[in-house]
């Protein structure tokens, strides 16, 4: 058997995710959510902003928040300092006096004490998190209360994309952000989603009541807090168009240390506490569909990757092999011209560029319909190029550690 | 059934229609290759019939250096290029590859001998000429190289024809060819200008075969 015989299944069911986000799209749950107007309704509201080492972002983040457009006296912001060793501390006193913002400064606990203690002092209706590193557009609010309209709904989530990316990597990551665009909103017409991103995610204060704060959910508190909302029957929201921007890693180092750290989270979550959602129907599509398919991605990513790996060394083993002894001058000599008879097209790579193709539609609908600005075409070309090569970097990198028990630091991972 | 049910079921039909579209081109496109080899296939059965009477001609002034060069080698050599290419995608064990293997490979023995005789009648240089027997059967690791190295040899040495045959073809005229030829099975296997040689080393040693001043770059006379 060949080795691409292996990677055959995992194509078909990456097609089949891919035509199942696009059918979702369109069916009538997920247009009824595009179609849903802005709201007037305007319930008191608390953003919590934990920070830690973000004094060069915090202001910033602050000013966007106060920037909303949203009744004063209903937007309240508060400023969580989880003993930052930088100048944050410095940063955010600026806003010390501001009638909108309250500071808290605590000593370092984690983000979901951070993110606790925030919602300790306030008795706000709904309650938002950014990350002290992300920064919203003015409607974002006007875009996300209505979607708490059903009392069931108990989390919303926002459109994410990159700030200001500037280099090829990070420019590969706002287009994968945008992809996430188009599948949280498809997925949360149908109540699948397991992550309520800490940018800009809002939750019913009465839920939060009733399954208790934060907790340190293996460094993904928001994937953990998702679950947990899941797990009681609730709903989680999206809303396409309340567009939230958050920096991203510039290096390839650091995007590895945050993305092991998101699938260790989902690993250690999903296959720990929150093991019975998986394949359970009484949690319709996120127990039969989304949380398989999730892990599926975790190991697919992996063995392509592997068989990737296998057949490029392979080939450029047989090639040196053959070519030994011969003149470079024959060696790179041109073919000639072009015959499609030669064309190197097979099966296992137009699966592949089906699905590429797919995820480069999905990422274009996402576009459209959060109508994130700025130029995506960089970062289509750098998604199609890189993504496929770094993702198995800390897919592996989460594996082993969760293989091995390892436990890393947040930052210093 | 819920939407997501409905949903999940349309996708798998979509997913089915388009694996299932891509399985349709590769099926069209392979079978173009085919179309394509018997376009080739019908051109070299009207050279071998040109090749035929061209003999008969010859036979009146065989030494006439106009009438006797022939450009029969580069189409075979590019049928070649196909039928190798065609079988890597299509499978050695594909009933067209296999015909058109067969077909190939009289052409092959057929524009060998005439060569020879014509050289043979006219004397004069011989060109350097090299049967060269392989095996896509798992059973000759270097095969791949010693195809290869024959192929820079005869971009560099335009005069130098080169025979290819697949050893374990089941065609009659090739099994007599080789018996003929005292071929033993140790592949691969090379007769260069009548001579046997086995196993592929290096270029330098196989170019080391070759009677001295039999490699030209340059066009000998018949």
């Amino acid at each position: 058997m060949s080795p691409e015989m292996l990677a055959y299944p995992f194509l078909f069911i990456a097609i089949f995710f891919e035509s199942f986000v696009l059918v979702t799209l369109l069916s009538k749950p997920a247009r009824v959510a595009r179609a849903r107007a802005t709201g007037a309704v305007t319930p008191s509201i608390a953003v919590i902003v934990p920070c830690y080492n973000e004094e060069t972002t915090v202001a910033g983040t602050c000013e966007s928040l106060l920037a909303l457009s949203y009744p004063a006296d209903k937007l309240e912001i508060i400023l969580v300092n989880d003993g930052s060793t930088d100048g944050t501390a410095a940063a955010i006193s600026q806003f010390a006096n501001h009638p909108q913002v309250r500071i808290i400064s605590k000593e370092n606990g984690g983000k979901h004490t951070a993110l606790n203690a925030g919602i300790a002092t306030t008795n706000a209706e709904f309650i938002g998190c950014l990350d002290a590193d992300s920064f919203v557009e003015p409607d974002a609010l006007h875009e996300i209360i209505p979607c708490f309209a059903d009392a069931q709904i108990a989390a919303v989530t926002a459109a994410m994309s990159v700030h200001n990316p500037k280099n090829f990597l990070q420019h590969m990551q706002n287009a994968e952000y945008i992809f996430g665009i188009t599948f949280r909103h498809a997925i949360a017409s149908i109540n699948g989603l397991y992550v309520t991103p800490g940018p800009f995610s809002f939750y019913r204060r009465s839920t939060i009541n009733e399954l208790g704060g934060f907790r340190y959910g293996h460094q993904t508190e928001d994937m953990e807090m998702a679950l947990r909302i899941q797990q009681a029957g609730y709903g989680i929201e999206n809303a396409p168009r309340a567009r939230v921007y958050t920096k991203s890693p510039s290096t390839l180092g650091n995007l590895v240390k945050q993305r092991t750290r998101w699938t260790t989270g989902f690993l250690r979550n999903v296959l720990g506490e929150y093991r019975g959602l998986i394949a359970n129907t009484r949690h319709g599509v996120l127990g039969v569909l989304i949380l398989p398919s999730a892990l599926v991605a975790v190991g697919s990513g992996m063995l392509l990757f592997f068989l990737m790996l296998y057949e490029l060394t392979r080939s450029a083993v047989t090639a040196v092999s053959i070519r030994a002894g011969i003149p470079l001058s024959y060696i790179f000599m041109p073919s000639g011209p072009i015959d499609w008879f030669y064309v190197p097209i097979n099966f296992y790579m137009l699966l592949g560029v089906t699905t590429l193709l797919a995820s480069l539609t999905l990422i274009a609908i996402g576009k459209r319909i959060s109508k994130t600005p700025g130029a995506i075409a960089l970062g289509l070309v750098s998604y199609t190029f890189l993504y496929g090569l770094v993702v198995p970097l800390w897919l592996i990198r989460a594996t082993a550690d969760i293989t091995f028990g390892k436990h890393r630091d947040w930052r210093s991972s | 059934m819920s939407i997501a049910a409905r949903n999940a079921l349309i996708a798998l039909l979509i997913t089915v229609a388009l694996v299932g579209t891509i399985a349709y081109a590769m099926n069209y496109l392979d079978q173009a290759r085919i179309t394509e080899l018997s376009t080739v296939e019908d051109q070299l059965s009207i050279d071998i019939l040109s090749l035929d009477t061209q003999f008969s001609l010859l036979e009146a002034a065989p030494c006439d250096s106009n009438a006797s060069s022939t450009t029969l080698i580069s189409e075979l050599s590019n049928m070649g290029d196909r039928l190798s290419y065609a079988e890597n995608q299509l499978g050695s064990d594909n009933a067209q590859v296999i015909r058109l293997k067969e077909k190939y490979s009289l052409l092959e023995i057929r524009d060998y001998l005439i060569t020879k005789e014509l050289a043979a009648a006219c004397g004069g240089a011989k060109p350097a000429t090299v049967l060269y027997f392989y095996s896509n059967a798992g059973d000759c690791s270097d095969c791949d190289k010693a195809g290869y190295a024959l192929s820079y040899l005869h971009n560099t040495y335009p005069t130098l024809r080169v025979y290819s045959f697949d050893y374990n073809l089941d065609l009659g005229a090739l099994k007599t060819f080789i018996t003929l030829n005292k071929l033993q099975r140790s592949l691969p296997a090379f007769i260069i200008n009548g001579k046997p040689y086995y196993g592929f080393t290096s270029l330098t040693d196989l170019e080391k075969q070759f009677p001295k001043g039999a490699l030209s770059t340059s066009t000998p006379k018949l």
